[in-house]
């Protein structure tokens, strides 16, 4: 083509064209750079959104594991500090109760007696604790207390124990309840079944199965419940049966710190699990958001110098425009 | 008498100047008129009796490049083509929800799952609980809302496709009665230059709808083709046939007949073919978005929405549920019909056993939907094995997905993921096709008026006009001297 003119609308449309490009440039440059994200993700990861839907959907599930394991950790907390207070007092009653057997000690197996008795309410009462209204030794009954009132369950003991003349023959009976469905589950525990493994890490549970029918607490429970039962005055009357069963109490006592250390040594593992998957957590979360801010993120200096060059070049574009407008033959003739 | 032949010869030349001066007034007012071809004065040496007497107005050239034109054509077609299909593919991902938006399909089942994992850690707490319910609401509301995006879409190219053919009908109307004014004019050897500017533009208006070829014809008349090869006008034009039908849902298609395809002249035209006789521009754009790209996106909605049903329904992870009740996610409160996927995305309501407003109750997410009576409040076997089935790797059983296994948000992932690459694929397709019409529309605008070339043909023509009338002027006095002898 020959080129004899150049039209006047031809110069008009070039220019209408690159405003409209600059000035796009500009928007995007400016939402670049106020924002500090792309302004097309889909552009940013060329149409491919699996890894950046992956790392939203991880974090997502990252924050709720945070929620999981914090609350995971208060109740594991909560449980261990019971368990130590239990363990204290087993300890603290079985040699004031092993004492109080030595023969002839009427007045001070009177004494470990009331001594077990209280006790029992207070082990009962650690037992029933709760955190954030919600009950830690109860299993899946969570709103519920883990224990009928230590009266209830002395009271059932008196009946389970009516009658019998000799330690051994109570020992036996208290053996016989506390292992019965129909005795300790029914009548003294109130929980449910023990709670299911809580998630902490993507493919990862804590199990905080304890319970107050669990076999540690029931022992101890057990022993308390026999030198509470002398003060309750069973074999009134026959000091040296009475002893023996405060004998029996302590050894009880005794016997069940192993399956309750077991089961304190068990919820400690849980509780470094729980630990190390909150950090291991929290540290993938940042790992993440730094790949995030790679994939969608504009590096702030770019964005800014390049919304400055846009600038310019608009500027550029409208004194030119302004300088062929005023360009015409007709002004000079 | 070779005087009064000089005489004759300046006037002649008088005439032609004032006709150019005409010209160049028109063109001027014209400067800014799309579609209008720059007019030029055709002159030519008038001889009687073999020698010279004057000039000659041949003709009126209106200057157009017949090619440019043409491909100017073409290049608008494909690209306005291209820019209702960028256009489509930008709202459907809006409406599906890129992760940066504040609403989207992968953020509703992030947070899903976000709340039966917090649930899972207080399966006693009551606002735990809302939040799934809420969550999972949140995601069939997602869901519906990007259904009705979906066939609003379609809706509204059926509304655009309606308008395209109106004009098309309309325009090829005029163009045929214009080349009829067009033929007596240049039969009688008249200028047609201003029907033709109009003709010029007529056929611009449709230039966008189909790739349209002129083929001129004799005395000035046109035929129109596309590209494609349907004849649209020679000696007769088509008449194109469409029946808009204002509200679309997701089961009509046009196999069903409750859409309407196009007919020309009575008989059907198939779009969406490759080298489809009316492929191009925005008509066949439309179409397709109508009957392919739209649809093809519900059939990936309804498959998300298939999968995630499925996934709650399972007896394996509720034991409450017998198998064949529906889950937490219901097809209005139905199961899963495979004879009534088309639109199932749409329909999806949450089961109403876990609805406090529709008589149902919280507990039942935490111990199973078809539970009778209240259980543990601290069971949550149940809500974790249903956070499970979200991240479940699962094959797709519908959408035409490419095969494997994925969990749902990798699903809902995938399904954006391909409305995003198709989004990128047109943009970059609009891209040429725009770059190619602005260089060619640059190109023809060049060819037009030029306002400082006009000024200095005006500028000529008052020198040429002063020559002639200082020769008659001459004439003149030499004539007084002959008679005044």
């Amino acid at each position: 083509m020959t080129v004899s003119s150049i039209g006047d609308l031809a110069r008009s449309f070039m220019l209408r064209n690159q405003t409209t490009v600059l000035k796009t440039e500009l928007d995007r440059r400016a939402f670049e750079s106020t924002t500090g994200r792309v302004q097309d993700t889909g552009r940013a990861v060329k149409g491919d959104f699996t890894s950046l839907n992956g790392i939203d959907g991880a974090l997502t599930r990252l924050a709720a594991y945070r929620t999981s394991t914090s609350e995971a950790k208060t109740f594991a907390d909560g449980m261990q500090v019971a368990l130590e207070s239990l363990g204290d007092m087993a300890q603290t009653l079985s040699s004031t109760l092993l004492l109080a057997a030595s023969p002839g000690n009427q007045t001070s197996l009177a004494t470990a007696g009331r001594d077990a008795r209280e006790r029992f309410d207070s082990a009962v009462a650690t037992l029933n604790s709760r955190i954030g209204d919600r009950s830690l030794f109860a299993g899946t009954e969570t709103r519920r207390s883990a224990l009928a009132q230590s009266d209830v369950i002395l009271d059932a003991l008196d009946m389970a124990v009516a009658g019998l003349q000799s330690a051994d023959a109570v020992s036996a009976a208290l053996d016989a309840w506390f292992s019965d469905p129909a005795g300790f589950e029914t009548v003294a525990y109130r929980g449910g079944p023990p709670l299911d493994p809580i998630a902490t890490a993507p493919g990862e549970t804590v199990s905080l199965a304890a319970t107050a029918a669990d076999p540690g607490l029931r022992e101890t429970l057990k022993g308390l419940a026999m030198g509470a039962l002398v003060d309750r005055g069973i074999l009134l009357g026959n000091v040296a049966e009475q002893a023996h069963l405060a004998r029996r109490a302590g050894e009880t006592l005794l016997g069940s710190a192993s399956p309750r250390t077991e089961l304190a040594a068990r919820l400690g593992i849980a509780q470094e699990r729980i630990a190390s998957a909150e950090t291991r957590n929290a540290a993938e979360a940042t790992s993440l958001r730094i790949v995030r801010s790679a994939l969608v993120e504009v590096d702030g200096y770019e964005a800014a110098s390049a919304l400055t060059r846009a600038e310019g070049q608009l500027d550029t574009l409208y004194a030119v425009t302004a300088r062929l407008s005023r360009l015409s033959l007709a002004n000079y003739l | 008498m070779s005087l009064s032949t000089s005489l004759s010869s300046a006037l002649s030349g008088l005439q032609a100047t004032s006709r150019a001066s005409e010209l160049v007034s028109t063109n001027v007012a014209n400067a800014l008129t799309d579609g209008y071809g720059r007019r030029e004065l055709e002159l030519s040496a008038r001889s009687v009796g073999g020698s010279g007497s004057g000039v000659k107005v041949t003709g009126v050239l209106r200057v157009v490049d017949l090619v440019l034109l043409s491909d100017r054509r073409v290049a608008q077609a494909g690209s306005a083509g291209a820019g209702v299909t960028v256009d489509h593919f930008t709202r459907m991902e809006s409406a599906v929800g890129t992760p940066d938006s504040s609403s989207s399909l992968g953020q509703n089942i992030e947070n899903l799952e976000g709340a039966l994992l917090a649930a899972t850690s207080r399966p006693d707490s009551e606002p735990r609980l809302a939040d799934v319910l809420e969550a999972a609401q949140g995601l069939t509301a997602q869901l519906k809302d990007a259904t009705d995006a979906v066939q609003d879409e379609r809706a509204r190219a059926d509304d655009r496709i309606a308008r395209d053919v109106a004009v098309l009908n309309e325009t090829l109307m005029k163009v045929d009665i214009l080349n009829a004014r067009i033929l007596r004019q240049v039969t009688a050897d008249r200028d047609a230059s201003a029907l033709l500017d109009q003709r010029q533009q007529l056929i611009d208006r449709i230039a966008g709808i189909v790739p349209v070829r002129e083929i001129a014809r004799d005395n000035g008349e046109v035929a129109l083709v596309t590209t494609g090869g349907a004849v649209l006008l020679d000696g007769r034009p088509a008449v194109f046939g469409f029946v808009p039908v204002g509200l679309v849902t997701a089961d009509m298609t046009v196999d069903t007949g409750a859409l309407s395809g196009l007919t020309m002249n009575g008989r059907a035209v198939t779009l969406g073919v490759s080298n489809g006789k009316m492929e191009g521009g925005t008509l066949a754009a439309d179409f397709a978005i109508r009957d392919t790209h739209a649809p093809a996106l519900q059939a990936q909605l309804d498959a998300v929405a298939r999968d995630l049903m499925a996934r709650f329904a399972d007896p394996a992870r509720d034991p409450s549920l017998a198998a064949g009740q529906p889950g937490l996610f219901t097809d209005g409160g139905a199961v899963f019909d495979s004879a009534t996927e088309s639109g199932l995305a749409g329909r999806l309501t949450i089961n109403t056993a876990a609805d406090p407003s529709q008589g149902g109750a919280l507990w039942r997410l935490r111990d199973g939907l078809g539970a009778a009576t209240l259980g543990s409040p601290g069971a949550s076997r149940i809500l974790g094995s249903l956070q499970e089935a979200l991240s479940e790797k699962r094959e797709p059983l519908s959408g035409e997905f490419e095969p494997g296994e994925r969990s749902l948000a990798g699903l809902a992932s995938d399904l954006l993921s391909r409305i995003s690459a198709r989004r990128l694929d047109a943009e970059s397709e609009q891209g040429f096709s725009s770059a190619s019409f602005n260089a060619l529309r640059n190109d023809e605008l060049a060819m037009g008026v030029d306002s400082d070339q006009q000024v200095q043909q005006l500028l000529l023509i008052e020198q040429a006009f002063g020559a002639n009338a200082k020769v008659v002027q001459t004439i003149d006095d030499m004539i007084k001297l002959l008679l005044g002898m």
